[in-house]
């Protein structure tokens, strides 16, 4: 399990992916995002309606209620004008965090 | 109040808050049923994949907090919370809340009312262009010690030409001149105002209507040239007089007789000098007049400058003093130096009504830190009755900045109501306010409740919350579970420090409130000693008729003898007349002209100056039962048929007795010769002396009387006279003036009555600014005197609670109720004493801003500090005898028992 304070706002960019696939619940999120991680990533459930809140504040994504496949009411969440060019802004930033980490582990020099 | 219930409440609160909250929780449910059905189908029992699930989430409950949280609306959430809670709280004691309300809502009203009249008078800006560029001038005589005196137009004239820090120099005449308008269906008389022509343009104010006037108009002039003269009206004026119609322009009247033009109407908000102007007509002097000395010498203008741009009031004062100092040496009267001095407009006309205003304004606070002091004592109490409650919420686990945060909030939330009710109490404060102020004390007469007066009501709200709503919250800051439970659990009653921020609460509102009474006790000390003063007359059952005769009907003595002459012989024979006479002037209404003069016989250097003229005829002392001191009163043979102007032998006078005294000492002035020139020559007129007679106050009741100069109106006449009429006992005299009034009618149908007035409401008059400040003051310190005592009473009442136990067993052992009485009333005699001491000792200080206003006393008149210590302290002890009482007579066995 990873703990999703690994990097700051990685949770909000997976969020922000996932929903770039479809409009989704909550509870959708969570089950897409532990599937397409290959069930590495499990999210901590309880952390992602504030970051949802929290996004729906930033203009990210907004909600709307709709029927599920199977007639139940659940709150869809999709993205936002706003929310795709977060997504391609956030992860721009997360792969030079990335790559960072991985010069760092990847350095053989001396100590200058 | 339980806890349980109080989170109960929250819960719910929180809960079925709106539909975000109820979204949030079908949108959590939801995740909770999809997670549980999952678990189930991975093989796990119903109940278990329902634990897992909510494991998962990590608690719904946590789970929805966290996205409140994340709504970012959490703290007004909370607060909202807090002052519902705060107001059901209060509705929870309606008697209490009730008290606290009215309480702040009478301080907060009172206090706004005298602002709004302070604001009106003294603070608001004039409402003309750069105001504060507006200066007054004014002449001084350091020889004979008159101070900003008006100056003559010569001066004005020569200022104008020459002193270039003014832009502009206007003038205006102070004093409000009569005049008789006439052409409109009845004769009337209004209160003009003389300004030059570019007055009004300079102020920066356009007539409303028509046109302003122009440098070249002369009042003067057109009437010796019996042009016609161009009036302004005043709003008020044209709407009650004229009806409020355009087509007023141009219309045509007769002022005093002579032809008259209406050529304008000024704005409804301009008054200037004051508000009781009804219209204004052009003044101006051609600058060839300088030449004659009178000209120099007519004090009767103030003029007005507006300084140039850059130029400070400094400079110009310096450049003004400069020019008049040459000036005066080049052609000035070596006996007379003039200096010349300035003010700004707005300060010289608020004048002397501002210290009156200010004394009243810090009162009125006073009262207000009175109220609030109270309030915060019961709040106090109150905080502390629930100091049990308080601590299980700290015990388990409350912040205590939410504590201090609910206390406050409940403060303004009784705040809130109180500052509302005192703005509504304030604008009617406002009303009567606005009646109360005696007629010509304050330049406006209305008292607009603006925005800044709002303000000011919500600033003084808002600090008055501040002020009570620290109290408690000071408390709640000091709770310690630990021990207001151990405490809270034997008895009840507050605890120690809160009785002593308490007991020091009332201490301060009882030296406040003595503060007040022994301000209010001077000022109705004064007005006593005022009451005392004689005005030199008897003005039971007199009545003063005015009357103006306009010179075009009226032109020399002859005329204006005739007619006074013949409306004193048909009054005097009315039924219901004991007595009747006429004078130019009337004591107490205001001095007539005043001038130097000689005596024969004496050394040219030993002229006087400044000598009060009036023109009486015989039967005024008898009327008005001034004594006759020496010789004799005028006679009808003390009158000319012609001649007035000549110099003659047998011209006569009366003098006062300040005059007798201070110019004939040790000598009988009666025979004596005087004359009113400085300077006497072959053309001046002299009289002799043939009475004394006693002093009447010319001016205010408050100012000694002045040396006076009397002439019998057969030889010196004056169009202007007030008729006064006694009448006989049991009577009341304005009932004669309907009768007075067909006589004049009669004689001259176009003649109107200025002015009926009972000499009783004169001399009332002339103290009615001291009432007014003796009746508010009054009113302000008995709100404060109440509010003290029941301070007072409150702690004697809870301490004689508290002490019953002690009490109960003091009576067991032998002590009598006597003794219970005397414990009791000595420990609220303790806290009168204390505040007495303050009180008395900040008076000492502070009553000297009274100085001003005070009569015959002094500002520490211990007279006045005896009685009104001994009122308090008798007060106090009522205050405290009820609760001493009720402690006395407790059954000891009864109480021992309940413990």
């Amino acid at each position: 399990m990873v703990d999703s304070s690994l990097l700051q706002g990685t949770l909000e960019l997976l969020v922000l992916k996932t929903l770039s696939l479809e409009p989704m619940h909550g509870w959708g999120i969570a089950q897409r995002l532990e599937q397409m991680s290959g069930e590495v990533l499990q999210v901590t459930q309880g952390s992602l309606y504030p970051a949802l809140q929290r996004m729906k504040r930033k203009g990210w994504v907004r909600s709307e209620w709709r029927s599920t496949d199977n007639n139940r009411r659940a709150r869809y969440y999709m993205l936002t004008a706003r929310g795709e060019k977060q997504l391609a802004l956030e992860r721009a930033g997360f792969e030079r965090s990335v790559g960072a980490v991985f010069q760092v582990l990847a350095w053989s020099g001396g100590v200058s | 109040m339980s806890i349980r219930a109080d989170l109960q409440e929250r819960l719910r609160a929180l809960l079925f808050r709106n539909r975000e909250d109820i979204e949030l929780e079908e949108e959590l449910a939801f995740h909770m049923e999809q997670e549980t059905a999952a678990n189930v189908r991975r093989g796990l029992d119903p109940r278990e994949a329902r634990r897992r699930a909510a494991l998962r989430l990590g608690g719904v409950d946590r789970t929805a907090e966290a996205v409140r949280d994340a709504r970012g609306t959490r703290l007004l959430e909370d607060l909202s919370r807090d002052v519902q809670y705060a107001f059901r709280s209060l509705l929870r004691t309606p008697a209490f809340t009730a008290t606290v309300v009215l309480v702040l809502g009478i301080g907060i009203g009172a206090t706004t009312s005298i602002y709004s009249a302070v604001q009106s008078v003294v603070l608001r800006p004039l409402p003309f262009t750069q105001p504060e560029n507006l200066h007054v001038l004014w002449e001084s005589h350091p020889e004979t010690g008159i101070e900003r005196e008006l100056a003559s137009p010569a001066n004005y004239l020569d200022w104008k030409e020459r002193v270039s820090s003014f832009a502009e120099l206007e003038a205006y005449g102070e004093s409000l001149s009569q005049v008789t308008i006439t052409g409109l269906e009845q004769p009337l008389v209004l209160d003009g105002v003389l300004v030059t022509g570019g007055f009004f343009s300079m102020l920066g104010v356009r007539p409303l209507l028509g046109r302003d006037f122009t440098e070249a108009e002369n009042w003067a002039e057109a009437t010796w040239r019996a042009g016609e003269t161009p009036l302004i009206l005043s709003a008020r004026t044209w709407r009650s007089v004229f009806g409020g119609e355009e087509s007023v322009i141009g219309r045509p009247v007769q002022m005093n007789g002579v032809a008259a033009r209406v050529v304008g109407v000024m704005p409804e908000t301009f008054a200037f000098p004051t508000e009781h102007v009804d219209l204004w007509l052009p003044v101006g002097w051609p600058s060839e007049a300088r030449e004659a000395t009178w000209f120099r010498r007519a004090h009767s203008i103030r003029p007005v400058a507006r300084l140039a741009p850059g130029v400070t009031a400094g400079e110009a004062a310096a450049e003004l003093a400069e020019i008049t100092g040459r000036l005066d040496g080049e052609q000035g009267d070596p006996g007379m130096r003039t200096r010349a001095g300035m003010a700004p407009l707005h300060a010289f006309l608020v004048g002397d009504v501002r210290a009156p205003l200010l004394v009243l304004l810090a009162a009125v606070g006073v009262m207000l830190l009175i109220a609030c002091a109270n309030v915060g004592g019961l709040l106090l109490v109150r905080a502390s009755g629930r100091a049990r409650d308080l601590a299980v919420r700290v015990a388990l686990g409350s912040g205590r900045g939410r504590l201090v945060r609910q206390l406050l909030l409940e403060s303004v939330a009784l705040a809130l109501p109180g500052g509302a009710l005192g703005v509504v109490l304030g604008v009617a404060g406002t009303r009567v306010l606005e009646r109360l102020v005696p007629h010509g004390f304050l330049r406006v007469t209305t008292f607009t409740v603006d925005s800044a007066v709002l303000a000011f009501a919500v600033t003084v709200t808002a600090a008055a919350a501040l002020v009570f709503g620290s109290f408690p919250a000071l408390l709640a800051r000091r709770v310690s579970p630990g021990d207001t439970l151990r405490e809270a659990g034997r008895g009840f009653g507050a605890s120690r420090g809160t009785r002593r921020v308490v007991g020091g609460l009332v201490v301060a509102e009882v030296a406040l409130a003595s503060l007040l009474v022994l301000g209010a006790g001077l000022l109705v000390r004064s007005i006593a000693e005022l009451r005392q003063v004689e005005p030199g007359f008897d003005a039971e059952r007199v009545v003063a008729v005015t009357l103006n005769l306009p010179g075009v009907r009226y032109p020399g003595p002859p005329q204006v003898t005739a007619f006074y002459d013949e409306l004193l012989a048909r009054v005097r024979a009315l039924p219901g007349v004991e007595s009747a006479a006429a004078s130019s002037t009337l004591p107490l209404r205001a001095p007539g002209p005043t001038s130097d003069f000689s005596i024969a016989g004496r050394r040219p250097d030993q002229y006087g100056t400044e000598v009060v003229r009036r023109s009486m005829t015989p039967g005024y002392l008898e009327t008005m039962r001034v004594p006759l001191l020496a010789g004799r009163d005028f006679t009808d043979a003390d009158a000319f048929t012609d001649g007035w102007d000549a110099p003659r032998r047998d011209r006569v006078a009366l003098i006062n007795e300040v005059m007798a005294r201070q110019f004939f000492p040790g000598q009988d002035p009666v025979g004596q010769r005087i004359t009113t020139d400085r300077v006497p020559d072959a053309d001046s007129q002299w009289r002799t002396i043939v009475g004394v007679i006693g002093n009447e106050r010319q001016s205010e009741i408050a100012m000694p009387p002045r040396i006076e100069l009397i002439e019998p109106s057969g030889q010196d006449t004056e169009r202007d006279m007030h008729i006064v009429v006694r009448v006989p006992e049991g009577d009341d005299p304005i009932h004669i003036v309907p009768a007075v009034r067909a006589l004049v009618r009669d004689l001259d149908p176009a003649l109107p009555l200025v002015d009926a007035v009972r000499m009783n409401d004169v001399v009332a008059d002339s103290m009615a600014r001291d009432r007014f400040l003796a009746i508010l003051l009054a009113a302000f310190a008995t709100v404060a005197l109440v509010l003290a005592l029941v301070g007072v009473y409150g702690v004697s009442a809870e301490a004689a609670r508290r002490r019953l136990p002690e009490f109960g067993l003091r009576m067991a052992l032998g002590a009598h109720g006597r003794d219970i009485l005397r414990l009791t009333l000595e420990h609220g005699l303790t806290l009168v004493l204390g505040g007495l001491a303050l009180g008395v000792a900040a008076a000492l200080l502070v009553t000297r801003l009274l100085s001003g206003i005070l009569y015959g006393i002094a500002p520490t008149d211990p007279i006045t500090f005896v009685i009104v210590s001994t009122l308090l302290i008798a007060a106090g002890m009522a205050a405290s005898w009820l609760p001493a009482r009720r402690a006395a007579r407790i059954d000891p066995a009864g109480i021992l028992r309940a413990q």
